[in-house]
């Protein structure tokens, strides 16, 4: 199957070398895409994180011990395993920018895109949310709120493109021409380590298309074929190593 | 007319064929799907003009600074603000959920009684602002205050009224920022230290969990996001010691395993090593400082602190060759450290030309307090208040009639938290100022909701750590979502009625006054902007206290075989936010499952134990114990057991209460030797299979 092509392509580069698993992009993302907390969080495959953090160990005993976080969003792929599986066109890849989309009041809530997805970043809504003690006030008004029975996933704040295109219609610039930096998602915005980089994979312009050319620039699973449009950066060849199922004495690029 | 098989066949077939080709199923469909998603229980979008104030986190205890982004009225985030000195672009996981933290289940909705059955009665502001008068009146000088605000002035307010009423017990909660005062204060300086880390080439941060929860955690952040360009080699290099390779420990460049408690034996080693190589200092006691610095040889400190002599070798000799390095001194939970600690990490500092220099340690300029009778931050830093909560439980000073728990959470956050409640038995009358219905609150007699700093003027002068002198107001950005009055008007008018003269009518003329005093413009500061000044105070005659520190260490305390190692996470929240709803989902898989808690050990200390993964143990001491489940993480030393703190709460709401234990139960209380200042670094544990 083709890629389908964009003039835009938002990407990410997440270097891992800087990442520490802090959580500040969980709650950010939580916070402005209106996730509803829940009281007993351990069970991690049915809590629905947009993005969330893994853990990754060298495997190493004490003191060779290495360790890194992995923040995954939806990782936008360019051919997306979810999208040809669902019945209804819930989920789709034509617009441009090359988001993912999830339409989810289209979503029958089959859960047949969970399935086809290699990243686990599609989450299904088992109950209805809920917002203790007034908690609803704090809502943003850019995402609805999903009610149980539908899939949903990250959208790279696709809410904020749109609100980026308005302004640079209504300031008279072309909303397809926007300057770095004037659309991040949340997880970026918010990244006190900067370990997020954000904007147009196609613009050579952009950092992150600059970091997507690294050598040290891998993608997950990138052997899948999915032709993803989040990279993952970092300098340590194991942690590269587990970003794919590489053999044994398979060299890692980077 | 008979309807046949034929014709009835016909029929059907033809509605079907009929019925497809218009959009009625289609549409049937669609809404189907649209309606069984369309429930009155599901809230919808309130839209609305977007509005950004910027303001400084009051619960976040790196002072975060922050944009409120409103929604008409509604504040809906908390963003990062790339020009504020205290964000620098980012934010922490904890005031990123501040705005969601207004609308907690746990909130203080209304003024509070316990009656005498232990229920909470609602009562009025009124009745309650009586209640807090007669009390303090009927107790007069027999007070004391409590506060869990590190960098506001109304701790100035709050010491004014304990002197103004006879007594000297004001105390703050424990942080870094009380052995760092000391320790300053101990070496003759004058000012307060700062920390220019963003102009450092090495950083070294011995215990100093900088990446995570120490000093203007933002700030520290910034830094190393600049000097860390993507997927390039970095410009300046983070080293971190501590015994567990915690979150600072995964970004940093290099993580020095050393074991809990030991940092300043670290420093000292450090010391030992740039002086070997022919560093000095112009100080009076430099040759004793000298004497004990060659104790601490490479062996030594291996032996003591459990560092590989040669990693230590090549970390002194990597500081030597820096232009601008700087060593950062801490505890890796943000506590219980001693004042040796920072002395010999200023010490290095000054080994290795770093006082005063762009990069290094700087002694920042503190605005004059303004409340003439109150406490200014050094004579604060001289109260202790687990030595002094430690005293009256063991009846070695009379209680207080009244105490002022302002913003603060001993009950929950001080080692020992059981000694604590006997302590809060022992005093006839306890108000707790807060916005949340936490522990201390719960075992107070008048519980007064406080608005959040969102809620309320304050202020934020020149934080723990930060390089550069600073004031700023915290502003509202929205009414109190509840029925609170800001504590320290309610304590204006209390010591007006109580004729206490503070010199002020109100708390905005106080942060008036104070901002004066600091330099800052006022209007300016009303506007969201802030207050930052390169300025330095000049020393002379600065000691390096060696006598101090060789006390201190002579006598430092041993863990034992088996030792605990506290990690602090913002994420979990602090004792006085406990855990955010929005921050549940952080915490990961391996550290809490349902209410279950769970502690890192490595491989080898597990086979030694005979434990495995997710076997239940009992961890003990003299203190106290905690049950909590096994979790193998490499990046913990031997013997050693990562703990981590913000678990256990027994108040607050169902986010937070009845998950995991309090490792502060294991915690235990020492006196440092040379400045018998309370510390709890350094906790020995049993471990058996529960």
């Amino acid at each position: 199957m083709e890629t389908k092509e964009f003039t835009i392509k938002w990407g990410m580069a997440i270097d891992l070398d800087k990442c520490t698993g802090c959580g500040a992009c969980m709650v950010a993302c939580q916070a402005e895409n209106n996730l509803a907390p829940v009281v007993d969080a351990s069970n991690k495959i049915k809590v629905m994180n947009w993005i969330t953090v893994y853990e990754l160990s060298n495997g190493k005993p004490y003191p060779e011990h290495d360790v890194a976080y992995l923040p995954r969003p939806c990782q936008q792929c360019g051919h997306p395993p979810c999208v040809s599986v669902c019945p209804v066109i819930a989920t789709d890849k034509n617009e441009e920018g090359g988001i993912v989309s999830q339409v989810t009041p289209r979503c029958i809530g089959c859960r047949y895109c969970m399935a086809a997805c290699p990243y686990h970043a599609r989450y299904f809504n088992w109950s209805d949310p809920v917002w203790p003690g007034g908690l609803e006030k704090a809502l943003t008004p850019d995402v609805s709120v999903r009610p149980r029975g539908v899939v949903e996933k990250c959208t790279f704040c696709h809410h904020r493109w749109m609100a980026a295109k308005d302004k640079a219609i209504v300031e008279g610039r072309d909303p397809m021409d926007l300057p770095e930096g004037e659309y991040v998602t949340s997880c970026t915005e918010a990244c006190p380590n900067g370990a997020i980089t954000f904007g147009d994979l196609n613009n050579e312009e952009h950092e992150v298309a600059k970091l997507a050319s690294s050598k040290y620039a891998h993608r997950l699973l990138e052997r899948l074929g999915a032709d993803t449009q989040v990279y993952y950066i970092s300098r340590r060849e194991w942690v590269l190593r587990q970003l794919d199922n590489y053999l044994e004495d398979e060299k890692v690029k980077g | 007319m008979a309807v046949d098989r034929r014709g009835f066949l016909k029929f059907v077939a033809g509605a079907t064929t009929g019925v497809l080709a218009t959009p009625v199923p289609w549409k049937l469909l669609d809404d189907a799907s649209i309606w069984t998603q369309n429930w009155s229980w599901i809230p919808r979008n309130v839209d609305g003009e977007n509005s950004y104030i910027s303001t400084i986190s009051k619960l976040c205890p790196s002072a975060a600074g922050m944009k409120i982004r409103l929604v008409g009225n509604r504040p809906v985030r908390a963003l990062p603000d790339d020009n504020h000195p205290l964000s620098m672009g980012g934010i922490t996981a904890l005031a990123a959920a501040e705005v969601q933290l207004m609308y907690s289940p746990s909130r203080v909705k209304r003024p509070l009684k316990h009656s005498g059955d232990g229920a909470y009665v609602a009562i009025s502001w009124e009745e309650a602002e009586k209640m807090l008068k007669e009390n303090l009146r009927r107790a007069g000088s027999k007070v004391a205050y409590v506060s869990g605000d590190e960098t506001g002035t109304i701790n100035e307010l709050l010491s004014g009224m304990a002197k103004a009423s006879g007594s000297e017990d004001f105390y703050m909660m424990p942080s870094e920022v009380q052995p760092a005062a000391l320790a300053f204060a101990n070496m003759n300086g004058k000012g307060q230290l700062g920390y220019d880390i963003e102009n450092s080439d090495y950083v070294f941060a011995i215990g100093a969990n900088i990446l995570e929860s120490w000093g203007t955690v933002l700030r520290n952040r910034a830094a190393f996001k600049n000097t860390h360009p993507a997927g390039e080699k970095p410009t300046a290099t983070f080293v971190y010691a501590g015994p567990v390779q915690s979150n600072t420990a995964a970004g940093a460049d290099e993580w020095l395993p050393a074991k809990s408690g030991a940092e300043a034996i670290v420093a000292m080693g450090i010391a030992n090593l740039l002086i070997k190589s022919g560093a000095t200092i112009d100080a009076p006691d430099f040759a004793e400082f000298k004497e004990l610095a060659a104790l601490y040889t490479p062996q030594k400190v291996a032996t003591l602190a459990g560092v590989a002599p040669a990693k230590l070798k090549a970390i002194a000799a990597a500081l030597s060759k820096a232009q601008n390095p700087v060593v950062l001194t801490g505890s890796e939970f943000g506590q219980g450290t001693g004042v040796a600690t920072v002395l010999a990490g200023t010490a290095v500092n000054m080994l290795l030309g770093s006082f005063g220099r762009e990069g290094g340690v700087k002694a920042l300029p503190l605005a004059p307090k303004v409340i003439a009778s109150g406490m200014d931050r050094s004579e604060i830093a001289q109260k202790d208040l687990v030595a002094y909560l430690s005293r009256l439980n063991a009846g070695k000073v009379s209680a207080p009639k009244a105490m002022v728990f302002y913003e603060a959470n001993p009950v929950y956050g001080l080692p020992q938290p059981a000694a604590m409640s006997k302590v809060m038995h022992k005093v006839p009358f306890k108000v707790a100022f807060t916005s949340f219905l936490d522990e201390t609150a719960k075992a107070c007699d008048l519980i007064l909701p406080t608005p959040l700093g969102l809620e309320r003027f304050d202020d934020v002068e020149t934080p723990y750590g930060i390089g550069q002198a600073f004031y700023g107001l915290a502003r509202p950005v929205a009414p109190c979502a509840v029925d609170g009055k800001p504590a320290a008007d309610v304590l204006l008018g209390v010591a007006g009625q109580l004729n206490m003269d503070l010199g002020f009518a109100t708390f905005e003329e106080v942060l008036q006054a104070k901002a004066e005093a600091a330099g800052a413009d006022w209007d300016s500061l009303m506007e969201g902007e802030f207050f930052t000044s390169d300025a330095v105070v000049e020393q002379s005659g600065l000691r390096l206290c060696a006598g101090i520190i060789g006390k201190a260490l002579a006598s430092a305390p041993k863990a034992g075989k088996l030792s605990i190692a506290p990690v602090q996470k913002l994420n979990i929240g602090t004792p006085n936010t406990a855990i955010p709803p929005y921050n549940n989902k952080t915490i990961r898989r391996w550290e809490l499952q349902k209410n279950e808690m769970y502690v890192a050990m490595n491989g080898a200390t597990a086979r030694e134990l005979g434990v495995v993964k997710h076997d239940r143990i009992k961890l003990s001491n003299s203190s106290g114990s905690i049950q909590a489940r096994v979790n193998i993480f490499e990046g913990v030393m031997p013997n050693t057991i990562a703990v981590l703190m913000g678990f256990g709460h027994t108040a607050f709401d169902k986010f937070s209460k009845g998950k995991g234990e309090n490792v502060m139960e294991l915690l235990t209380v020492g006196y440092e030797a040379g400045t018998g200042q309370s510390v709890w670094n350094v906790a020995g544990v049993n471990v058996s299979k529960a």
